[in-house]
């Protein structure tokens, strides 16, 4: 094998419009996997993902709904995954926000079809929840430059609205130069209210999201314990770097404790999706990071984030673009022109 | 071939064809997953002296000092919590590793490789040596080489207990914690870790809880020097009130079991325990160091036979948790990752400048909580039947003693520790009453051995105290002042600030005792304290100024966490009159407490202008006789006591002998070595036009009527004032 990755999963969000046809575009062949999967779904009334996929026209207003987004994000992205090329040695796996279970399922920790009923089970009872909202506000400028001070100004903040009485605002996920930000109504229309617009779109609410990785989510914690069992769990056969950029080691991982993480502080704890970049870059210093679809817009994460950790001496999204330039060390595979860079 | 190449070899041909080393079977005390993740610990560790080497060979890395052969302690490291502090020997970094799996989103492989290229990211030390230490993985980074990290384990695991009692506001370590530090078998035989084990026994049979494991990782040789075999045993095994564990370091299971143990009685029972490992050295001492040019070849290759690497191998398979197959891709995957990720780490940055070295050497303030004193009730008890002389003159000892009593009430985590300091009450009295005001708790009397008192002193300024320990006399500094350079002073440094253990050390010492002691209860040196880097001399020269600068000290100590050297001349602590018989003139009285003097502050007594007289301690006490005397000379002087001996108040100095003609120096301590020196290089580069010193002789001061021979005296003073200003006309 001539490079090594690190494979990261995307999480909700990242199936929209364009990604509609996803599975049938690039998947076409997986019509077995896929059949595992919309089995699933029919044993819990739910419309099959290869419909969804195609042949139910796009809608904003439903496709981007936990219980439809999750399963659909799930299989493009496993399938993604499945299609690396045989000359890449995938050196760990990590994924962002839901996209932990589908490192679980890349990595072998649950297979393929468990894997999907995770996801499946956490977004459905997310959507039938709808627990609290998200939004996502920057603290890195157009440049990605890091600026400590910013972030722990909006941090400031948050702390201060979720002090106030019947707001409930938290950090959800350290996303690069972004913050996702998690509360109830109230704690989310505040600071939309005090902070300033930037970038001419932030804040921005992420539509159909719960409060995810907050205290809020603990009763959905509570009924995916319930409705998945830990015997699910299996060594994983490629390293998983976690939420907290903690490594999950195959042969070497607490089984117990991994099916706890994943149901209780994953679901209910800030995700810090910049630390378990940054770990994939320090402990596996691969040569490329391979984003699976579907969507792309995970790479600006995914870019700040190893521009925070001055990875390879970048400092500014100048420098990761020169980077990129050179010889890709990102590549999307939800983006056309790059997916070549990585299947076989 | 190298060694290194000889052993990586061996693992890989021998665990391909399943030909392991003999040894007992694995115990069931480890679950697979536990098992294998201990496995990936030492294969890391081994990767990485792999690496350290192949990085000195190519001028990127700069330490290869190994942990092979050692890599059984990951055992231990999962036998114990990880917020258990270690003092680790500097051949465990498995057990570093095998913690940090303990704490999610630790990045060893890159956090060690830093520490190997002197980064200044390296999270531990910034760059400045290479130390294992982890601020999350409380592990107090130290050298480690000769063994003084013991005394300040044995001070820590009281701390642990003293806090439980009386929580500090910034305690560190959590209150169920044990202590564990770790040695080689050579380094045992040092007198420090000698006296550290005695100390923990000691303490240990009069039921003080000390819960600290020693683990003695025993491989037989230190350098080129074997062990007698059986020494470790023999010599541990019956230590009276240290219970004695013994495993074979080779074996993860056996290791762990016997860890679990000691770790599980230290914890239980609070008492001390040693747990002797068996180990191999592998690759010799260091990078440098051919095992081969000392020992015979088969001696060499029967240890490199024994690898820990191998013996997993074949546990691990035994045990049915991993095949031997799959233990060979994870020892190939480890080397191959470490290698990628060292590719990587040379590329960040390191120090530059002197100031970028010098940056941890002072550690940041801390955050105190305000206190609004003592109430006046609580004061009156304490003070009791000395209350009502607060407002009358009264001597040195008596000043600092009241000094103690007030900072004591109000800041409940001073601790006082040293001989005689408790019940005794100091042997001048300076600490009388102080046990029975404040408990036992606070006002410690130790055992005699210095070592072990700033040992204690660091353990528990590491923990959130401030501690004052005591030093009889200056004398008896010198056998422990390892503890204070190599130890207390370079934490901060070593640790870029993230540790700390400040105190403010109390030491009596100097000359003019009236024909008591000889040098050894007179020194009159502190050459040993002035080139420490970071510590701060304080040295008084009357009671009210002890008083006010114990003050400072206790704030700079507790707020700023330095530490702090307070040298109390003995000679002045009864000192009553000054220019004459029973005119009382020396006593001072008690200043009010919201009172002090700052850092750097010098003291002036007249406006003289002919010549200033730059002193400290008894000489400010002879100088301002001999100002009296030069008076009569028609000669104006002033007395600049300079308070702080280290670091200098040179501003202050230059400021105060503006407008004199002249400089004199005067010194008690000895020509060579003392301040003078210091102080002559300051005003030669100031340009001051004429100054010069009067000294101590370069000799040890005598018992007798000719104890201040060799001493600065009044009329030495005014004799070198008077050819200093007779000279210079």
């Amino acid at each position: 094998m001539s490079r090594t990755a690190v494979i990261i999963c995307p999480g909700r969000g990242t199936y929209n419009k364009p990604e509609h046809g996803y599975l049938q575009r690039h998947h076409a062949e997986k019509s077995e996997l896929f059949e595992r999967f919309d089995n699933l779904r029919k044993d819990a009334d739910q419309p099959a993902i290869t419909a969804l996929d195609s042949e139910v026209p796009f809608s904003a207003r439903s496709h981007t709904q936990g219980d439809v987004a999750s399963p659909l994000i799930y299989a493009a992205s496993f399938s993604d995954a499945l299609n690396i090329s045989d000359d890449i040695e995938i050196v760990g796996v990590t994924g962002n926000s839901m996209g932990w279970y589908i490192a679980l399922a890349v990595a072998g920790a649950l297979s393929a079809t468990d894997g999907f009923r995770v996801v499946n089970t956490m977004g459905t009872l997310m959507q039938a929840q709808s627990i609290g909202g998200q939004l996502i506000y920057p603290f890195t400028g157009d440049n990605w430059v890091s600026d400590p001070a910013a972030k722990q100004a909006i941090l400031d903040v948050v702390r201060e609205i979720d002090a106030r009485a019947d707001h409930v605002l938290a950090l959800s996920i350290d996303l690069g130069g972004m913050l996702v930000l998690a509360g109830d109504e109230s704690g989310l229309s505040a600071f939309e209210t005090q902070m300033p617009q930037v970038q001419g779109r932030y804040p921005m609410r992420l539509p159909n999201h719960s409060a995810f990785h907050t205290h809020l989510q603990e009763p959905i914690a509570a009924l995916g314990r319930e409705a998945l069992s830990a015997d699910m769990f299996t060594q994983p056969n490629i390293p998983m770097i976690d939420g907290r950029g903690a490594i999950w080691w195959p042969n070497s991982s607490d089984l117990s404790a991994l099916y706890d993480y994943t149901f209780s502080h994953q679901v209910t704890e800030p995700y810090d999706f910049t630390k378990a970049i940054q770990t994939a870059a320090q402990e596996f210093a691969p040569d490329m990071f391979i984003i699976t679809g579907p969507g792309n817009t995970l790479g600006g994460a995914v870019a700040q984030s190893l521009i925070l950790a001055e990875w390879q001496g970048m400092r500014s999204k100048a420098d990761f673009l020169k980077e990129q330039e050179n010889d890709p060390i990102l590549v999307s595979m939800g983006l056309d022109a790059q997916r070549a860079l990585a299947e076989s | 071939m190298d060694r290194v190449d000889i052993v990586h070899d061996n693992f890989l041909t021998r665990v391909a064809a399943g030909d392991f080393p003999d040894g007992t079977p694995p115990n069931d005390t480890l679950p697979a997953d536990q098992a294998v993740s201990l496995f990936r610990s030492q294969c890391l560790s081994r990767a990485l002296d792999r690496t350290s080497r192949k990085m000195q060979k190519q001028g990127q890395g700069f330490y290869t000092i190994g942990s092979s052969g050692h890599e059984g302690m990951a055992a231990v490291a999962h036998a114990l919590r990880p917020t258990d502090p270690a003092f680790l020997h500097y051949r465990d970094a498995a057990f570093q590793i095998a913690r940090a799996a303990q704490v999610p989103g630790q990045n060893m492989a890159w956090d060690m490789l830093l520490s190997f290229a002197c980064s200044s990211d390296d999270p531990i030390s910034g760059g400045r040596h290479k130390v294992l230490g982890s601020r999350d993985l409380m592990i107090p980074p130290q050298t480690s080489t000769i063994a003084s990290h013991l005394p300040k384990a044995v001070g820590s695991a009281y701390a642990i207990c003293a806090a439980r009692r009386n929580p500090p506001e910034h305690q560190l370590y959590a209150d169920d914690a044990i202590v564990m530090c770790s040695f080689g078998d050579a380094s045992a035989n040092h007198s420090t870790a000698q006296g550290a084990i005695n100390t923990a026994g000691w303490t240990s049979i009069q039921n003080t809880p000390l819960p600290l494991l020693f683990v003695c990782e025993d491989n037989g040789i230190g350098i080129s020097t074997k062990t007698p075999a059986g020494w470790i045993e023999m010599s541990m095994r019956h230590r009276p009130g240290i219970k004695y564990f013994q495993a074979d370091g080779l074996d993860i299971y056996a290791a762990f079991a016997a860890s679990k143990k000691a770790a599980d009685y230290v914890r239980c029972h609070r008492k001390p325990a040693f747990l002797h490992l068996r180990t191999v050295r592998l690759y010799g001492h260091a990078g440098a160091d051919v095992a081969t040019s000392y020992l015979p070849k088969s001696e060499v290759e029967a240890d490199e036979a024994n690898d820990p690497l191998l013996h997993s191998a074949r546990l691990l398979d035994q045990a049915g948790a991993l095949k031997p197959a799959n233990a060979l891709a994870i020892y190939n995957d480890t080397c191959a990752r470490t290698e990628r990720v060292a590719a990587q780490v040379i590329k960040r940055p390191h120090l530059k400048t002197a100031a970028d070295v010098k940056a941890s050497l002072i550690p940041p303030a801390r955050n105190c909580q305000p206190t609004n004193g003592p109430t006046p009730e609580a004061r009156a008890a304490a003070f009791g039947s000395d209350a009502r002389m607060l407002d009358q003159p009264q001597p040195m000892s008596k000043l600092i003693n009241w000094a103690l009593t007030d900072l004591m009430l109000e800041h409940g985590e001073i601790c006082l520790m040293g001989e005689d300091v408790g019940r005794k009450g100091g042997v001048y009295g300076v600490t009388q009453k102080l046990q029975t005001r404040f408990g036992p708790d606070r006002v410690i009397d130790t055992l005699l051995d210095e070592q072990s008192i700033l040992g204690l002193a660091i353990g528990m300024g590491q923990n959130g105290f401030v501690p004052m320990p005591e030093i009889q006399f200056l004398a008896y500094l010198h056998n422990a002042e390892d503890q204070l350079r190599g130890e207390a002073a370079t934490l901060p440094f070593f640790s870029n600030g993230q540790f700390t253990n400040p105190m403010v050390l109390r030491i009596a010492g100097l000359g003019y005792q009236k024909g008591f002691g000889g040098h050894f209860h007179n020194d009159n040196s502190i050459a040993v304290l002035r080139d420490i880097p970071g510590v701060i001399i304080a040295c008084p020269s009357n009671g009210t100024d002890a008083a006010l600068m114990m003050r400072e000290a206790v704030r700079l100590a507790r707020v700023e966490q330095r530490v702090v050297v307070f040298l109390e001349p003995i000679a002045l602590y009864p000192m009553r009159d000054l220019f004459e018989e029973k005119d009382g003139a020396f006593m001072g009285t008690y200043p009010s407490p919201d009172q002090s003097i700052p850092l750097g502050e010098v003291g002036i007594h007249g406006n003289g202008i002919d010549v200033a007289i730059v002193t400290y301690g008894n000489g400010c006490y002879l100088s301002r006789k001999a100002q009296a005397v030069l008076d009569g000379h028609d000669i104006s002087s002033r007395v600049i006591d300079l308070r702080w001996l280290a670091p200098l108040p040179k501003d202050a100095l230059l400021q105060a002998i503006k407008g004199c003609a002249h400089v004199l120096i005067v010194d008690e301590c000895r020509g060579t070595g003392s301040q003078s020196e210091g102080l002559m290089a300051l005003l030669a580069e100031a340009g001051v036009a004429s100054f010069g010193r009067i000294t101590a002789d370069d000799t040890f001061i005598a018992t007798g009527p000719a104890y201040a021979a060799s001493l600065p005296s009044v009329g030495g003073i005014v004799d070198a004032v008077r050819a200093l200003i007779g000279g210079a006309s």
